[in-house]
């Protein structure tokens, strides 16, 4: 079994605070894997750590066998990071921003021309492609950026809060898109949620974080079967001593 | 009264009050800036009056007459003289006896001095007696002449005392080792205070504007959320942070070059704006820059900017957003507008040690420097400047490049974010 990400007792300090405290999880390659918690919990730390942002106190993180830590370049040219509150820039049109950052990943033309191509067909937006990304709406610019997340086919797509602050109707396509495309071009995905039915929906793994430590892990079914529970939600209620 | 008009006036105060660019732009930089120039003007003042006392005047007596010797004992009154005779003006600046008295200005009393003094004194009003002022260029700002007046200021007293106009002076200057007749210190200074004004206040709204840019470069990154994701692209994040200065540097380069060809055609219009009859060509003084002087000149102004830049960049890295950027970019504006100003009132060759070299110490005074010094001809000066800024620069580039090359560039905004939620 290939190992898409090993997390290894990974801490992370900021001055007094524990962000992550002895976190381990092992993500396979070719799955959805979900952090689930509240705010604070320490998602977007481990997805920033893993995504060579931020540097562990201690503990060991790879991807694909990589070390975020001593080789960064290399973990960047395999890995697609979609930020939570990520934005794309401004006065640039929506096909300026992809073909802008598909040209880090390729110098090729042709390459270039798939993925700007791919980014469309992902996206939707056609030809609101042309416009200033000032001018998209959330929901679009959204959109935008998952398929400049999901372009170059990465081998592994971090994605925080996915479809966050998105109507119904651009929640679903977010969504749908995830879930298909990862499939068809065998992308692995790391992403986190608050939104349980997002989590259940799409992930294959789910693991539950508090205050900086993963208190549950397995697949949705199983998890909400073992704990007798309708929802995540309620999964995490119980696991965390709220119900 | 209109109804809500308080409470939206209270609001709104509030606001700007607890704005960090307000409070810094408007009160506090103000409140730094002028007592700061206040004191620096204050000192430089007294000490170039101190310095001119102490001044020793060259008085080179060609006539050796007894009115001579009167008029020597008279201005040795109010001033250190030291007299020398049978020399010609330009032997006393060909033998670098100025230097020698430790003076920059001379006094020749020709010969018939004394027996024209006797006729108009006999009786002959029509017949004056004639001195030759000779005083050094040093260019300098509006203040740098405050030791020149003296010796104007004891011919007329001694006239005042003897007979109404009876001596009457001419002014030459010495522009780098050579008499130029008829051309007064003064004129010359009024001149070229055009000259210490436009440099200085150009420089001060270059810098600020394109400190503004660069912070704003980084920070619309932040603003706009664009930054985490492009430091997770495969590029090397020295990249990132010289794309981003590269740019600014174009920016800038256009500007030092448009700041240039401003300058040249401002001095330009000084000398074809005064009428022929009487006019001070500049061109003709040697007192507007070579090819090498502006080429000097354009690089200190070009390596001065990169710096600022850098600085800037380094700055908007702490900040969340462009307000913030601007707001953090504007505590540098001291170190901008307090050298610009001070040099346009003073040539830093006469200021006391301690404040020349806290001067020269700061980057942005290195272009106005350079301003005064390539119309001299001291290039030397200009060249310790340019290799002090760039090091200056060096410096800062590695700051921002380590500062890119680690998480700091996104936990500085964490850490500000942690101190605002203690305090809640």
């Amino acid at each position: 079994m290939t190992l898409a990400v090993k997390a290894k007792s990974v801490v992370k300090q900021f001055g007094n605070i524990r962000a992550l405290d002895e976190l381990s999880f092992l993500i396979k390659h070719g799955e959805i894997y979900g952090l689930i918690g509240p705010n604070g919990a320490g998602k977007t730390t481990t997805l920033r750590i893993i995504c060579t942002l931020l540097l562990p106190t201690s503990g060991s993180i790879r991807v694909f066998g990589l070390d975020p830590v001593t080789q960064a370049k290399e973990v960047r040219k395999i890995i697609s990071y979609l930020p939570e509150e990520a934005g794309a820039y401004p006065n640039l049109s929506g096909k300026e921003y992809l073909e802008f950052m598909a040209k880090f990943n390729t110098k090729n033309q042709n390459e270039l021309r798939k993925s700007i191509t791919e980014a469309a067909k992902i996206s939707g937006l056609n030809e609101r492609l042309r416009d200033k990304a000032k001018t998209y709406s959330k929901g679009m610019k959204r959109r935008l950026l998952v398929a400049r997340a999901l372009m170059t086919r990465p081998r592994l797509a971090v994605l925080d809060e996915p479809a966050s602050g998105l109507d119904v109707l651009h929640a679903y396509h977010v969504r749908e898109i995830i879930k298909t495309y990862v499939k068809e071009h065998d992308v692995t995905v790391l992403l986190s949620s608050h939104n349980m039915l997002e989590v259940d929906y799409l992930c294959d793994r789910v693991a539950l974080l508090d205050k900086g430590k993963i208190v549950v892990e397995g697949k949705p079914d199983e998890l909400k079967q073992t704990y007798k529970s309708e929802n995540l939600e309620e999964v995490f209620a119980k696991v965390v001593g709220y119900a | 009264m209109l109804e809500g008009f308080a409470t939206i006036i209270v609001k709104e105060l509030k606001e700007l009050i607890r704005d960090p660019k307000i409070l810094v732009g408007m009160i506090v930089l103000p409140l730094i800036i002028f007592p700061v120039l206040g004191l620096v003007l204050g000192y430089a003042v007294e000490s170039a009056q101190e310095q001119a006392q102490r001044a020793t005047l060259l008085v080179v007596n060609n006539d050796g007459g007894n009115w001579s010797q009167t008029f020597i004992d008279y201005v040795n009154r109010t001033m250190n003289v030291a007299v020398i005779s049978d020399k010609n003006p330009k032997q006393v600046v060909s033998q670098n006896l100025l230097s020698d008295y430790n003076s920059t200005q001379f006094v020749e009393i020709p010969v018939g001095f004394s027996q024209n003094m006797t006729q108009h004194t006999s009786g002959n009003p029509t017949i004056t007696a004639l001195v030759n002022v000779y005083g050094v260029f040093q260019g300098g700002g509006i203040l740098s002449n405050i030791g020149s007046t003296g010796f104007i200021s004891a011919v007329n007293s001694f006239n005042r005392a003897v007979a109404p106009d009876v001596v009457y002076t001419t002014q030459s200057t010495v522009i780098k080792g050579e008499i130029q007749q008829g051309v007064a210190p003064t004129t010359l200074s009024g001149l070229l205070i055009s000259q210490s004004i436009a440099l200085p206040t150009t420089l001060m709204i270059m810098l600020t504007y394109a400190m503004q840019i660069a912070a704003t470069s980084v920070a619309m990154e932040k603003e706009e959320k664009t930054l985490e994701t492009l430091l997770t692209m495969p590029v090397d994040r020295f990249a990132i942070l010289m794309g981003k200065l590269s740019s600014t540097i174009i920016v800038a380069g256009v500007a030092s070059i448009a700041v240039l060809f401003g300058y040249n055609y401002m001095l330009g219009s000084i000398t074809l704006g005064i009428p022929t009859a009487g006019s001070v060509d500049l061109v003709a003084l040697g007192l507007v820059p070579s090819a090498l002087g502006y080429a000097l000149l354009g690089i200190s102004l070009f390596i001065t900017l990169l710096s600022a830049l850098a600085l800037a960049v380094i700055m908007s890295a702490f900040s969340e957003n462009v307000r913030g950027a601007q707001a953090l970019v504007g505590y540098l504006y001291p170190l901008i507008y307090v050298p610009a100003l001070a040099l346009i009132y003073l040539d830093i060759n006469t200021l006391p040690l301690a404040l020349k070299a806290i001067l020269f110490a700061i980057p942005y005074s290195q272009p106005i420097i350079a301003s005064k010094s390539v119309v001299l001809g001291d290039y030397t000066t200009v060249i310790i400047g340019i290799i002090y800024v760039a090091a200056f620069t060096l410096v800062i580039m590695y700051v921002a490049s380590r500062l890119f090359a680690t998480e700091k560039i996104l936990t500085a905004k964490l850490r500000f974010k942690r101190r605002k939620s203690k305090k809640a």
